[in-house]
């Protein structure tokens, strides 16, 4: 097999057939660069899944030694219990599971089949451990739709449902108390001054003389945080939301450090969510479980969004400060809010492009 | 060709292909306004619906000025609604001293006595409708029209989306609360209260 269709990130090591570059020189990530769509489509016409995609590589001796190395301890697992005379059918089933799990390519590059086998593999898997099912949704961006934010910072009283409502929904880290939404109390008269402004107060809202601003990632158009990502894990996709494949992410952090929002969390222990609290409607670059050692987000919760319901977040505000939509369709309420309110953005400066708006009455 | 005519060739393709590898203008943009622009010229709408999640929400349509959208649907959601099933007599013959007092629990904290009584908004002659300021009946359902006679401001952002929830989802068709599903018409302000959450990790991460 030629390995000139391939779609998946490796080293170049040993091979002799230098591919054609079809970076783009200009460094915009809004939108890309024109004519390198039908280039790229050619490019992986030819696809393979799972462990072809590391095995039908050619390679030398001492990286083929390095992938052996890498895969054994699950291999040795794998091959033990599936060979085994005694593990029954479905340590066998959850041994093949994880083998294929282990081997599989990085989402981004998978074709709509290959994402539902993934789905599905994680589904069964779950099936198998805990004997309980849950949906995982693999549901590709909507053409026509651009997702936007707006925040009404006079409308925010500081309740912070919204924050509660994620965590439920996006089934976040119990013990570490993980929050993507950060609500900041600031002190009128100060400006946004978020040295000086308190996201963990705990008092009657809202307090006299303050005002309350919520920030979260903010699915910026041009994301500094993707740019960095060494294993590109993380990307934006046609819709605008910027996601995460926990499972091709390596956990070096380089995306926290990149964003200037703080709106990227890390998973320093095990995630724990109770059973009956985890959240079973699920979307693989969403809300679906994470392990230790991997990057994750906001989503505009994805698994809502893209079937065209509002976050959590949006859901869950008693005073209406969240408004949520389509940026291209020019009815939408949204795009209402942009053209008829004083929006800006958080440090525009920084030409990261952020979707996510800020408005007063 | 001699070597240096291939090396020329080669820097004069090379040049040809930088100018030739970012064209400009055609599907990139300088910014996101920019994108939103260009991309929105040819919407033609999407696959998504907001029906489902209205289910079980009954909802009106109304259309103000330029825009059409949802309401929840108000005056099954009245429990003493219609009102005519005690005020059959004029108010002047139900109150007595020996009667059952009804609305004992309702005190209005709604501007001040000088702009605001109960006739304001309620029409002693015709109870099971609502009356504008010059006196011109308004249906219970559609209660935003005595509102916006002071509150123009919120009105307006109102019809345009910026002030008041949306319900079911962000995809068409759009249905948002009215005035009163968020404000008591008689106590229209916000009240106080705890935040919902207090996260006791962050305390101890910053000690």
């Amino acid at each position: 097999m030629s390995s000139d269709n391939k779609k998946w990130f490796s080293l170049n090591i040993g091979r002799k057939n230098q591919e054609t570059s079809s970076s783009c020189s200009c460094g915009k990530q809004s939108g890309g660069c024109g004519g390198h769509d039908h280039e790229e489509i050619k490019h992986i016409e030819e696809r393979k899944d799972g462990f072809e995609q590391v095995f039908d590589v050619k390679m030398n001796r001492r990286s083929a030694f390095k992938q052996l190395a890498a895969s054994l301890a699950i291999g040795a697992g794998a091959v033990s219990t599936s060979c085994s005379m005694f593990s029954d059918d479905e340590s066998k089933e959850k041994a093949q599971i994880d083998w294929e799990e282990q081997f599989k390519g990085n989402y981004k590059l998978m074709t709509d089949e290959e994402k539902k086998a993934t789905v599905d593999r994680l589904v069964r898997s779950y099936q198998l451990r805990t004997g309980k099912t849950i949906s995982m949704s693999s549901k590709n961006a909507e053409e026509n739709v651009l997702f936007g934010y707006a925040f009404n910072i006079s409308k925010c009283q500081g309740y912070m449902d919204c924050v509660s409502a994620c965590v439920e929904e996006n089934n976040q880290d119990r013990n570490s108390q993980m929050q993507y939404i950060r609500i900041h109390e600031m002190k009128d008269g100060n400006g946004f001054n978020f040295n000086e402004s308190d996201d963990n107060y705990y008092h009657e809202v809202p307090a006299e003389g303050h005002f309350y601003m919520g920030t979260q990632c903010f699915h910026c158009d041009n994301p500094p945080c993707v740019n960095v990502c060494p294993v590109q894990a993380t990307w934006r996709e046609d819709d605008g939301l910027v996601v995460v494949d926990y499972d091709w992410c390596v956990g070096c952090r380089y995306c926290m450090a990149a964003c200037p929002y703080d709106g990227r969390r890390f998973n320093w222990s095990k995630p724990e969510v109770p059973e009956e609290e985890i959240n079973k409607n699920q979307h693989y670059l969403g809300n679906r479980l994470r392990k230790k050692g991997v990057m994750e987000k906001c989503t505009f919760c994805v698994q809502r969004s893209r079937a065209g319901k509002n976050p959590a977040c949006v859901e869950a505000c008693p005073t209406g400060a969240r408004i949520f939509g389509n940026l291209l369709d020019p009815n939408s309420t949204i795009r209402w809010v942009l053209e008829n309110k004083k929006v800006f953005r958080l440090r525009e400066d920084l030409g990261t492009e952020p979707k996510f708006w800020y408005f007063m009455d | 060709m001699n070597n240096h005519s291939i090396h020329r060739v080669v820097c004069i393709s090379f040049i040809v292909l930088l100018f030739f590898s970012c064209k400009h203008g055609d599907g990139e943009y300088h910014g996101v306004t920019d994108k939103i622009k260009a991309k929105s010229e040819n919407y033609h709408g999407t696959s998504l619906s907001s029906e489902p999640y209205l289910e079980g929400v009954e909802t009106i349509e109304i259309t103000e000025g330029e825009h059409s959208f949802l309401i929840p649907e108000r005056k099954s959601q009245i429990k003493s609604f219609a009102c005519t099933e005690c005020h059959s007599k004029p108010l002047s013959q139900l109150q007595s001293k020996d009667g059952k007092k009804a609305h004992w629990d309702i005190k209005l904290h709604h501007a001040n006595e000088n702009t605001m009584n109960c006739v304001t908004c309620h029409d002693g002659n015709d109870m099971n409708n609502l009356k504008s300021l010059t006196g011109n009946s308004i249906d219970f359902n559609n209660s935003y029209n005595l509102c916006n006679q002071c509150h123009t401001k919120q009105f307006e952002d109102w019809k345009g989306g910026a002030h008041g929830k949306r319900i079911g989802g962000w995809a068409p068709p759009r249905a948002s609360m009215t005035c009163v599903n968020c404000h008591n018409p008689h106590k229209p302000h916000f009240e106080t209260r705890w935040p919902a959450r207090f996260n006791t990790q962050i305390i101890k991460e910053r000690e």
